[in-house]
C-alpha cells in the first residue's frame, strides 16, 4: 500500500558533478569513509581486490609527455532511474524510492551480489568479513548510519540520514527546505564546490540549473540507466569541452 | 541414504507445527527486552519521581515525612530528566549532576538518595551510573524522538494518539485538559509512572510502527526509519 504522503513525498534529490573544478584531493573519499562507517580499505583488502569506496576518484592522463594532464572524476552511485541493480534483487533489498534515489536497505539484504555483478559503474561493495576498526577509531563511528555486518551489500546511499535530518529539521523549526541546507558528506567537504547536490524538482536549485548546462554528460549513457548524478565536462581553454573520459 | 520412518517423518513435522504454532498465536517472545525488566543499579522509583500517588513502603503503608504528613509522587515531567527527547535522537540519561540537583536538599533532610549513591562508590567515585538500558531497537533501526513526540504533542493529533486505550490516555490529562507529555511517551513506553522498575511493556516491532505510520500518513519508504 502506497500512502498519500509517499506519493507526494515531492523531493528528486540529486548530484550535479562539474568534472572542471575537481582537483583529485580525495576529501570526498575521506569524507564519505568517515561519514558512513566504511570498512577501512587496509593493504590487506586492497590485495584481495575487495576494497571499499562509495565515492572514489578515478584518474585519467591525456595527452603525451611532456604535455600530459591528469584528469579526475569522482564517482559514486548514480541513483539510475532505470537501475540495473534494482530487478535482479530476490528480496527488493534494493529499490528506487518516491524520491528519486536508489536505496539499499541493510536488513533485508541477503547478500546474493546480483545488484553488484549488474551494477556498470562499480560503485557496488559486499562485505566478504565482519567490518573491523582498530580501538582508536571505534568512538569515531557515525551513530546516525548502521554498521554493515558480513553478508551485506552495501552503495552510496546520497547520506540519506543527512538528507532525514534535513527535512526533519525544517519541519521542526517550521521552515521550508532552502536549496543547500542537505549537503552529504562528500558535497561537504569538496574544497572547490565541484559537487553539488539539491533537488531536481526544484526548478531554481543549483543542481536544476547544472543539469541543463550545455556542458551536462551522463556515465554510460548509452546504457540507457538516466542515472540522477549528471556531470559537467571539462572545457580545456586549447580544445574546448572534452566530454569527459568518453 | 538417511532412512526416516513413518514415526521420524511425523515427529519432524510435530516440531515444525509447534514452533509455527507457538511463533504464530502465542505471545509475543521476549525480544529485544520486551516484557522483562532488567534490576538497576539504584532502585530509581519512577513512581516517585514522575508519578502523583502516596507513597507506600514494603508493607504497604503510606510513607510519612518528618512532620508526619503522607508522601505523595512529585509528578514530575518526563522531559525534566529526560532532557532531549524534544530536540534530538534520544531521550537521553540524566547525568548524575540531575540527581544531585534536587538530592543535595532532599538527601540530606531523608538520607535515602544519597545513601544509594554512596552504596554504590559514586560518592567517593564520581561517575556516570551504569543503567541498564531497558527499551532497545535493533541496530539498523533509526529511531528519532524528537519528530514522533512533535506529532503526539500537536494539539490537533491528541486523538490520532495510535491505538491506546481511553484510560491510559486520560490517566494523563491534566487539569485544564491539555494532554501531558506523559501520555505522550505512554504510546511507546507504557504507563512508566506506575512502574517502580521499569520495564518494556510494548513490543516495539517493526509492525507496530508501519501500523501507527500507516494510521497517521507518515511515511513509511524503508529509509525512513532503516539506513
Amino acid at each position: 500500500m502506497v500512502t498519500a504522503a509517499e506519493k507526494v513525498s515531492g523531493h528528486k534529490w540529486g548530484m550535479a558533478v562539474d568534472v572542471d573544478r575537481c582537483t583529485g584531493c580525495q576529501a570526498c573519499v575521506m569524507a564519505c569513509q568517515a561519514e558512513n562507517n566504511t570498512t577501512l580499505s587496509t593493504e590487506d583488502v586492497y590485495r584481495q581486490k575487495r576494497t571499499f569506496a562509495w565515492i572514489r576518484i578515478e584518474r585519467y592522463w591525456y595527452g603525451e609527455f611532456p604535455d600530459v594532464k591528469a584528469r579526475f572524476i569522482p564517482i559514486m552511485c548514480q541513483h539510475c532511474e532505470n537501475a540495473p541493480c534494482e530487478p535482479v534483487c530476490p528480496v527488493f533489498a534494493t529499490y528506487h524510492n518516491t524520491e528519486g534515489m536508489n536505496v539499499q536497505i541493510y536488513n533485508r539484504c541477503v547478500g546474493t551480489r546480483y545488484c553488484g555483478n549488474g551494477c556498470p559503474y562499480n560503485v557496488r561493495f559486499f562485505n566478504y568479513w565482519e567490518p573491523v576498526w582498530p580501538k582508536s577509531l571505534r568512538n569515531q563511528l557515525n551513530p546516525d548510519v548502521t554498521v554493515r555486518s558480513r553478508g551485506i551489500m552495501e552503495k552510496c546511499s546520497f547520506c540519506v540520514q543527512r538528507i532525514r535530518r534535513g527535512v526533519r529539521e525544517a519541519a521542526r523549526d517550521g521552515r521550508e527546505l532552502q536549496d543547500g541546507d542537505i549537503e552529504p558528506a562528500c558535497v561537504e567537504a569538496c574544497p572547490t564546490n565541484a559537487l553539488v547536490f539539491g533537488d531536481y524538482n526544484d526548478a531554481d536549485s543549483r543542481v536544476s540549473v547544472m543539469r541543463n548546462d550545455d556542458r551536462k554528460y551522463t556515465l554510460l549513457d548509452k546504457l540507457n540507466t538516466f542515472p540522477n548524478v549528471v556531470y559537467l565536462a571539462q572545457v580545456d581553454a586549447t580544445e574546448g569541452a572534452t566530454g569527459g573520459h568518453e | 541414504m538417511l532412512a526416516i520412518g513413518g514415526a521420524g517423518v511425523t515427529a519432524i513435522l510435530g516440531f515444525v507445527m509447534v514452533f509455527v504454532i507457538t511463533a504464530w498465536f502465542g505471545n509475543p517472545l521476549p525480544v529485544f527486552g520486551f516484557d522483562q525488566s532488567p534490576e538497576q543499579p539504584i532502585a530509581f522509583p519512577h513512581t516517585v519521581h514522575a508519578g502523583g500517588e502516596p507513597i507506600l513502603d514494603a508493607d504497604g503503608n503510606p510513607k510519612l515525612a518528618a512532620d508526619g504528613t503522607p508522601l505523595t509522587g512529585i509528578g514530575l515531567d518526563c522531559t525534566f530528566c529526560h532532557r532531549t527527547v524534544t530536540s534530538t535522537n534520544v531521550a537521553g540519561i540524566p547525568p548524575v549532576e540531575t540527581c544531585v540537583t534536587c538530592h543535595r536538599v532532599i538527601g540530606s533532610i531523608q538520607s535515602e538518595p544519597l545513601t544509594i549513591l554512596r552504596t554504590i562508590g559514586l560518592g567517593d567515585n564520581p561517575g556516570p551510573i551504569q543503567w541498564k538500558r531497558v527499551h532497545r531497537l535493533p541496530d539498523h533501526v533509526r529511531f528519532v524522538h524528537e519528530p514522533h513526540i512533535r506529532f503526539l504533542t500537536a494539539s490537533e493529533n491528541t486523538d490520532v494518539i495510535a491505538n491506546r486505550d481511553e484510560s491510559a490516555i486520560l490517566a494523563g490529562t491534566n487539569p485544564d485538559g491539555s494532554v501531558m507529555p506523559a501520555v505522550t511517551c505512554s504510546t511507546c513506553h507504557g504507563d512508566i509512572k506506575t512502574q517502580t522498575q521499569v520495564a518494556q511493556v510494548e513490543p516495539l516491532k517493526m509492525g507496530q510502527c508501519v501500523d501507527c505510520h500507516r494510521k497517521n500518513n507518515a511515511p513509511t519508504d524503508c529509509t525512513t526509519c532503516h539506513f
